[in-house]
């Protein structure tokens, strides 16, 4: 079994993505084996309006709930995003978020941000954060927008011990207290591993040694990325296999209760 | 002097991931795990096997075109080559074409050659699995001609690399070109193309250069660096479309989706080399997860830096 916890369906407004139907994405899914796979918009990510992305998505991943995982993407700093949360949870089944404070243009530290991470919270919904979308040195001309400092997360985790977060296309925990053992930060978040080596530097062996296996989720960034990269990971990591089950599976199907 | 053969030193470890899953595609990581028989679209295509080849340049070898020693101002440097080596082991690569860069740029004679040195030290401590590409600085002239001529005669280098000290459009570097065609040796050149001014690399130069510079010497093999680490791909892959003479590296950390694809569709395969630059997973795993026929790949992997290399003047 394997589960992919970053992936994505819609179209991106700087590049064009293939696989990016559920239909295609289900294709591509097959070819390689991975059975199940968390998706939200990638449209959302431009459009003002996020939630006509997770209604998009909602009505693309109909009839695939037992493959496709659906999180919605929220704007804390847009109108209605209270009613968003509820219909996207209520009425559309959606397990989790994904928030893109850099996108969105709003802090992780602000009082609307904190409000709907306790929001999401009090649901039991997982909060995806992915660093990066794309490689800032391909951006359009018309815009420039920074990763997510791996700072502003751990002061995210330590307010909201109750919340559970999936660090999506990040690299470097290593070098700040998320990565490293006996942080004092709750144990409430957790590491996708599409851009973390697995040979030279090793920061995949390097978090499973000072966090444990638990902390570390397979994902592969696709259809933005190929998931061949991630699945090279697994299979040259120097780790046991039960260790590699939890990586692959186990852990995201015991935080969205699969 | 020949090109370093895979005949001596011990019998390289079996990899984590051979050859073969290389050309199949990442479904043969569920079958290595047990799971249920490859659909046919996914079946392996027989080939040789890592480590087990015998002559140098041989058809069959996965050759990495972007590697690099470690700078031995660094003190971790004998043991991050020897994991360069390992990674490679597991991945299933069998050639390394590995510069020495160093961190004090713009390069200065005495620093590429110290480079160079540490560069023919690798080829010597991995016999077989290290080829060498020679770094100069144009902006030194003579001694960047002799340094080249040195490493290339004498050394056995079978290229040379070139960073980012000018545009590769500049006259100072001509000389260079003219040598490397001389010899019949590729040159790789450092390249990046974003839509901003990246200020710590003032000449940097872009598909759009190497493109000029391939009309200028139309003899001249250039292999445009790291699309894949070298920003807006798209817009470098059309910049060299008509560049015949220009081949481009897959190489770099950027994962994106369909990058193979289009570079194959837009330049052809035949322009087409397998790179890493250190970003090994990322590199290995673009070219098994694209889209082409496993006789494509076997061109991206090794046929064409064969060809390449091949075509070194005596």
């Amino acid at each position: 079994m394997i589960v992919d916890v970053n992936a994505y369906l819609g179209h991106f407004a700087f590049r064009r993505l293939r696989h990016n139907t559920a239909a295609s994405l289900l294709a591509l899914m097959d070819s390689k084996r991975i059975d199940k796979a968390v998706v939200s918009s990638a449209s959302a990510i431009t459009y003002r309006n996020a939630q006509a992305g997770n209604e998009e998505m909602a009505e693309e991943v109909r009839g695939h709930s037992d493959r496709l995982i659906p999180f919605a993407v929220i704007n804390p700093f847009y109108a209605g995003w209270q009613d968003d949360l509820k219909a996207c949870h209520e009425d559309f089944g959606m397990a989790g978020l994904r928030l893109y404070p850099k996108w969105h243009n709003y802090s992780l530290s602000s009082p609307c941000c904190r409000e709907l991470v306790s929001a999401a919270a009090e649901r039991g919904l997982v909060i995806s954060i992915p660093i990066r979308v794309e490689d800032n040195r391909e951006r359009s001309w018309l815009l420039n927008v920074p990763d997510v400092p791996l700072e502003e997360i751990v002061e995210l985790v330590k307010a909201h011990p109750k919340a559970r977060f999936i660090l999506l296309n990040g690299i470097g925990y290593t070098g700040c207290p998320l990565g490293r053992k006996d942080n004092g930060l709750p144990s409430n978040y957790a590491m996708e591993l599409s851009r973390l080596s697995a040979v030279l530097a090793n920061e995949l062996g390097q978090l499973i040694t000072n966090l444990g296996a638990e902390r570390v989720m397979f994902g592969t960034g696709m259809p933005f990325n190929y998931p061949d990269p991630a699945l090279v990971k697994l299979e040259v990591l120097d780790a046991s296999e039960a260790d590699k089950e939890k990586i692959r599976s186990q852990n995201a199907m015991t935080w969205l209760r699969l | 002097m020949a090109i370093p053969q895979i005949t001596s030193g011990p019998p390289a470890p079996q990899p984590g991931v051979s050859r073969r899953t290389l050309l199949k595609g990442s479904a043969a990581t569920v079958v290595a795990m047990g799971a249920a028989a490859l659909p046919s679209a996914c079946a392996a295509i027989e080939q040789p096997v890592h480590g087990t080849s015998s002559g140098p340049l041989r058809k069959g070898k996965v050759i990495d075109c972007h590697a690099h020693l470690t700078h031995r101002s660094r003190a971790t440097w004998e043991a991050d080559d020897r994991k360069l080596i390992e990674a490679a082991d597991k991945l299933g690569i069998d050639q390394l074409c590995c510069s020495t860069l160093t961190p004090h740029r713009p390069a200065t004679a005495d620093g590429f050659r110290e480079c160079n040195r540490w560069t023919a030290d690798g080829m010597r401590r991995f016999p077989g699995r290290v080829l060498g590409y020679c770094y100069v600085n144009p902006g030194y002239g003579r001694e960047a001609l002799e340094e080249v001529r040195r490493c290339v005669g004498d050394r056995g280098f079978i290229g040379i690399k070139l960073y980012n000290e000018y545009t590769c459009t500049e006259p100072v570097v001509f000389p260079i070109v003219e040598l490397a065609t001389e010899l019949g040796v590729p040159i790789l050149h450092h390249a990046s193309h974003s839509h901003y001014f990246v200020e710590d690399q003032p000449r940097m130069s872009d598909g759009g250069h190497l493109a000029e510079l391939a009309r200028r010497y139309a003899e001249a093999m250039l292999i445009c660096a790291h699309i894949s680490g070298g920003g807006d791909w798209e817009w470098t892959i059309k910049a060299l479309r008509h560049a015949p003479n220009v081949l481009l590296d897959t190489s770099g950390s950027v994962t994106d989706e369909g990058t193979v694809e289009m570079a194959a569709a837009v330049v052809g395969v035949d322009r087409l080399l397998f790179g890493c630059d250190s970003s090994m997973t990322a590199g290995v795993g673009k070219i098994r997860g694209a889209n082409l026929s496993a006789q494509d790949k076997e061109k991206i992997l090794s046929e064409n830096m064969m060809k390449l290399l091949r075509r070194r003047k005596p």
